[in-house]
């Protein structure tokens, strides 16, 4: 990862060159507040042998059978191909797609800030690509124009959507049954989590930090993305709901007047940004979460990417912010 | 004469055709170059060739590598060109479309595309080259009608106006970036000068402006090099100024908009090229303009081949190899012109 926020860096540093300063620094992965895509309605026929499925565009997909040559395009569906057993038909993936760890061992087809490499796509040949909600369409009909199928995962909004996200990549790839299991088993490790947070006495008022480049002006999660709902789950209330926008910079004197009880900091998977850092801060001194020491270091990647370690993300952040109910 | 005439052609010819093949023989797949040509001739009419390659090595070749090498080389010979003419415009061999807005108001035009989810029409899928380019357009006709004093047109006027609303363009398209979300990276990724679109249909889209554009100002270069003596004598040695220059910006700044629209922003070789030539081969403009669309194509397919080579399987986006390439060769040029002069 730390490799890939180098590249991140000295992209948003040229971008800065051409004048679009202020970027901020955000992953490269994530959800967006805007439902864009519809819900798949997954619905393999059972007159023929071929499978027919509709997929988060809208657009009809038909697969010969369960696919066994798959590009992912996005961390996130990479995530979620291994997770349903999917993981050895993976032909190829996006360049910024590191987990697990076997992922890295796939054929990487770029993406990231610059272009995916059509060529390696077409020469992996796929029986079935990835997309996500972050591929341009104009990428989708790119691959679509040279013959390859196109599956556009919806981006989920919730974790149900999500849940739904892995059943239907378990059909695209013939791993239902297994899937069935793993979902139930997500689903319980939620329903404990938000059982227990039932409990709580109070709901402390957390900042998620993306990016403290400017300590002034902090990139932070708004309303809609899956920071925000997950804080909500996990018995928080988000600064960040306050702002009109997925992710946007919050000035420091409103950060100050809202007073966060507690600091999570996403960007530690970014940028190494520890609490001993956010401490040493000039403003940031006198904000209770400085003062009792409640600043933590947060696994980015498992709540700004949308597939099953989201389930990972609720339960580091229920207990980040509860600790004493899960002593 | 004729014949140092002729060198510079011939040499410049070469090199766009070697740039075109090592284009077409590059890239992320490893095809043998026999496979390459056969492939290539086998698509000719009448020729039949037996293929021995597999499928996926003829849609790389047909349907992603020529494409993307022939949009490149159109692109390049576009900006090049139309760079020629803007330098003679302006009398300013550091004019380049950036300098009168076209391509930050194309710039702005594609941002607020990608900021909009227009519903899926037949403009969905070209909206951001479509909105690119009457971006371009609109910037022209704003900054025109503003610079302009009466029925003339001055050159510096057209400039102020020129880089005050590329600033306001450029503002607008930050805060656009700044409100959007998933859209950042796409818009990111277009700025710095990649196209994700690939394949036959944006070179056929960009083709005919891209064409009418240049031919037209290849017909100008009697006209530019009269431009050189100024404005009032080149009026009293019998040319329209004015309607001469409004032609000439209509012509860079649509070839220019074509190209911006469909490869994204990329700086330095609209203003490198026709200075480079006008150093080796002087300041005629009936051999600069075209000598600036050849090497125009050529240094945009090397930058081009750059872009696919260094970071592979990664492909950067070819404006950042223009302009960290670029600026220090123009650079150290300046550095030696200076030289000349000094000593």
């Amino acid at each position: 990862m730390k490799k890939n926020s180098i590249g991140l860096w000295l992209i948003l540093m040229l971008a800065t060159v051409f004048g679009l300063s202020g970027c901020g620094g955000q992953t490269a992965v994530s959800p967006t507040a805007e439902p864009t895509a519809i819900p798949a309605a997954v619905e393999p026929t059972a007159v023929s042998p071929s499978l027919t499925f509709t997929d988060g565009l809208g657009n009809t997909i038909e697969l010969a059978g369960p696919a066994q040559r798959i590009i992912s395009l996005a961390p996130s569906n990479t995530e979620v191909l291994f997770y349903v057993g999917a993981g050895a038909q993976v032909v190829g993936r996006d360049s910024v797609s590191d987990y697990p760890e076997a992922a890295l061992a796939v054929a990487d087809i770029g993406g990231g800030f610059g272009e995916l490499a059509m060529e390696t796509i077409i020469a992996l040949e796929p029986d079935l690509v990835l997309a996500a909600d972050i591929t341009p369409p104009e990428q989708i009909k790119a691959l679509t124009d040279v013959g390859l199928t196109v599956y556009a995962l919806p981006n989920p909004l919730t974790l149900d959507d999500m849940f739904n996200n892995l059943r239907t990549v378990a059909q695209l790839t013939g791993h239902q049954a297994e899937t069935e299991r793993l979902v139930a088993d997500l689903a319980a490790r939620v329903t404990a989590v938000t059982d227990k947070i039932a409990t709580a006495s109070a709901t402390p008022l957390v900042f998620y930090e993306l990016d403290s480049t400017d300590a002034n002006a902090p990139w932070t999660a708004g309303a809609g993305t899956f920071v925000d709902t997950l804080i909500t789950m996990g018995g928080g209330q988000n600064v960040g709901a306050m702002m009109d926008s997925a992710w946007a910079q919050i000035s420091i004197e409103e950060l100050l007047v809202q007073d966060p009880d507690v600091i999570l900091l996403g960007d530690y998977t970014w940028g190494g940004v520890t609490p001993e850092d956010v401490a040493a801060r000039e403003a940031w001194q006198g904000l209770t979460a400085v003062q009792n020491n409640t600043i933590y270091t947060f696994d980015d990647n498992t709540v700004s990417r949308p597939g099953p370690r989201l389930v990972d993300g609720l339960e580091a952040m229920a207990k980040a912010l509860h600790p004493e109910l899960f002593e | 004469m004729a014949h140092s005439r002729f060198r510079p052609y011939l040499i410049n010819s070469l090199l766009l055709v070697l740039a075109l093949l090592a284009s077409v023989a590059i890239g992320a797949v490893y095809i043998a170059p026999a496979t390459v040509l056969r492939i290539f001739l086998g698509h000719l009419p009448g020729v039949n060739m037996a293929g021995d390659w597999p499928a996926t090595a003829v849609t790389i070749i047909m349907q992603v590598r020529l494409p993307h090498t022939v949009l490149v080389a159109l692109t390049g010979a576009a900006l090049a060109g139309s760079g020629a003419a803007y330098q003679g415009l302006f009398r300013n061999p550091l004019a380049d479309p950036y300098l009168i807005g076209v391509a930050s108001g194309a710039g702005l035009g594609a941002v607020l595309a990608m900021s909009r989810s227009w519903p899926t029409n037949w403009l969905a899928l070209y909206a951001v080259p479509v909105a690119a380019f009457l971006g371009a357009v609109v910037t022209i006709i704003i900054v025109y009608t503003l610079a302009r004093t009466g029925p003339t047109l001055q050159t510096t006027t057209l400039i102020l106006a020129g880089v005050a609303f590329s600033s306001f363009a450029t503002a607008l398209t930050s805060f656009l970036m700044l409100r959007s979300n998933a859209e950042l990276r796409r818009a990111l990724g277009w700025l710095l000068g990649g196209s994700i679109l690939s394949g036959w249909t944006p070179v056929l889209a960009m083709l005919p402006y891209v064409t009418v554009g240049l031919l037209l100002l290849l017909t100008m270069g009697h006209t530019l090099n009269v431009l050189q003596f100024g404005d009032d004598q080149a009026q009293q040695m019998g040319l329209n100024v004015e309607r001469s220059k409004r032609l000439l910006i209509i012509a860079a700044s649509l070839t220019t908009a074509a190209a911006v629209a469909f490869s994204g922003i990329i700086g330095f070789v609209g203003l490198i090229v026709p200075h480079l030539v006008r150093l080796l081969w002087g300041p005629d403009y009936r051999h600069l303009t075209p000598l600036s669309i050849i090497g125009g194509g050529t240094l945009l397919l090397l930058a081009d081949i750059l872009a696919r080579v260094v970071l592979a399987p990664q492909v950067l986006p070819v404006g950042v190899v223009t302009a960290l390439a670029g600026a220090p060769f123009f650079l150290w040029i300046l550095y030696r012109a200076k030289a000349k002069v000094m000593w």
